[in-house]
């Protein structure tokens, strides 16, 4: 019986040495492998979304091929509600090969924007959920998962409407200069129409006029829009009701009382 | 106790033989252990708590090698050798959490399915029990053919 035993003993030490072998190296892939993020770039479809494309290069040192390589990036606002996410799958990554992704985010700013007012005029942290699914050497399933916060920018930072100058035009009417300015704080450029309604105290529109605006991104925009008004209908209190029409959203009227 | 030799002029000396014997797989188990622990430093700053882990592992498991080698020859070497393998068995499930491995690093979560792994070292575990109560057998049965 002895040599039998002997047999199995050695087959178990031998079977010990390759498991723990393979999984130290496994380990050791883990911790080789290499996960660089590019600068983010901004485009747009071909159906008005923006695309937010964040090109990520995976260099993968390790003993043993990666498959089901799964990388997902979701944007969260504050309150946890999911922005926008993206997905991309490479299905190998073989041993000392370098693969550079791009994992696109389709976003729609215009809804977005519709829906979280608050971020077309006030500066924000949004939540960067990234989480890597990947298995190495075929067997060993690894799932990593990290935070991040990226700074948003609003694109009307402090907007204001300054206080309007009035002209005669004729006699029945005056024309209304209306200064705007505000910060785009965004990281892309406010281009579009700048759309005024003046409304008086009985809530009559009275006015309207239209400007276009060109504002750089991270940079400080004045300009101004003229409406004409007739003279009979100005009261001393009101509102103007702002939109903007860019290229990328619409605000949606902005209410700025006057008076 | 059962033993093979119950001639006591032989007793100190062969108990002499089984200490050194004992020490000396003791200090190679040991030393196998001091040079693949330098392989994995570099983790132990990653994974806390792994060092004081595997410590605790290798302490045992020489512990239960010392004392099965000083009762070689009689049947509590075998008791001592299931313990070892139960050790090992649960030590793994515990240890690895049921077979998922979860860590935090840097604001980074890890989680590595390991129940692969778990699956074949309780396997080779079980086995290295059956080799071990298939040598109490043995050595039970040889005992009663003596007698």
């Amino acid at each position: 019986m002895d040599v039998p035993i002997k047999m199995i003993d050695f087959a178990i030490a031998v079977c010990w040495i390759f498991l723990i072998m393979f999984f130290a190296t496994a380990a050791y892939s883990v911790k080789d492998l290499g996960l660089n993020f590019g600068n983010p770039r901004i485009g747009r479809t071909t159906d008005g979304k923006t695309v937010v494309s964040l090109p990520v290069t995976i260099t993968n040192n390790g003993y043993y091929s990666i498959d089901s390589f799964n990388f997902t990036t979701k944007v969260q606002g504050n309150d946890g509600s999911t922005i926008t996410e993206g997905s991309t799958l490479i299905p190998t990554i073989g041993v000392g090969n370098k693969v550079s992704i791009i994992d696109n985010m389709t976003l729609d700013l215009d809804s977005l924007l519709q829906s979280n007012r608050e971020l077309l005029s006030n500066d924000t942290q949004l939540n960067i959920v990234e989480n890597v699914g990947m298995v190495i050497g075929e067997v060993i399933p690894v799932h990593a998962s990290g935070n991040a916060t990226v700074h948003w920018g609003a694109p009307f930072y402090n907007l204001k409407l300054e206080e309007p100058q009035y002209s005669m035009l004729n006699y029945t009417h005056m024309k209304v200069i209306v200064p705007i300015s505000f910060d785009n704080h965004a990281s892309f450029d406010v281009i579009g129409e700048a759309e005024i309604r003046m409304y008086n105290s009985t809530n009559q529109l009275i006015g309207f006029g239209q400007s276009t605006i060109d504002a750089l991104q991270q940079s400080h925009y004045d300009g101004r829009v003229e409406l004409d008004v007739g003279i009979s209908s100005i009261t001393q209190t009101g509102r103007f009701e702002l939109d903007f029409q860019t290229s990328l959203f619409s605000s949606g009227s902005m209410v700025i009382p006057y008076g | 106790m059962v033993e093979d030799d119950n001639s006591s002029a032989f007793k100190p000396r062969k108990l002499m033989v089984k200490v050194l014997k004992a020490t000396v797989k003791g200090v190679m188990f040991f030393v196998v252990y001091y040079v693949c622990w330098q392989f994995l430093t570099s983790f132990a700053t990653i994974i806390p708590g792994l060092q004081q882990a595997v410590q605790i592992f290798v302490g045992v498991y020489i512990s239960l090698i010392i004392v099965g080698e000083i009762t070689a020859g009689t049947i509590y070497q075998y008791f001592f050798g299931v313990a070892n393998d139960l050790f090992v068995i649960s030590y793994l499930i515990f240890s690895l959490n049921g077979g998922t491995f979860s860590m935090m690093y840097q604001n980074v979560g890890l989680q590595v399915d390991v129940h692969l792994f778990l699956i074949i070292a309780m396997m080779l575990s079980f086995v290295g029990l059956s080799k071990t109560i298939l040598q109490a057998i043995g050595f039970v049965s040889k005992k009663a053919e003596i007698v």
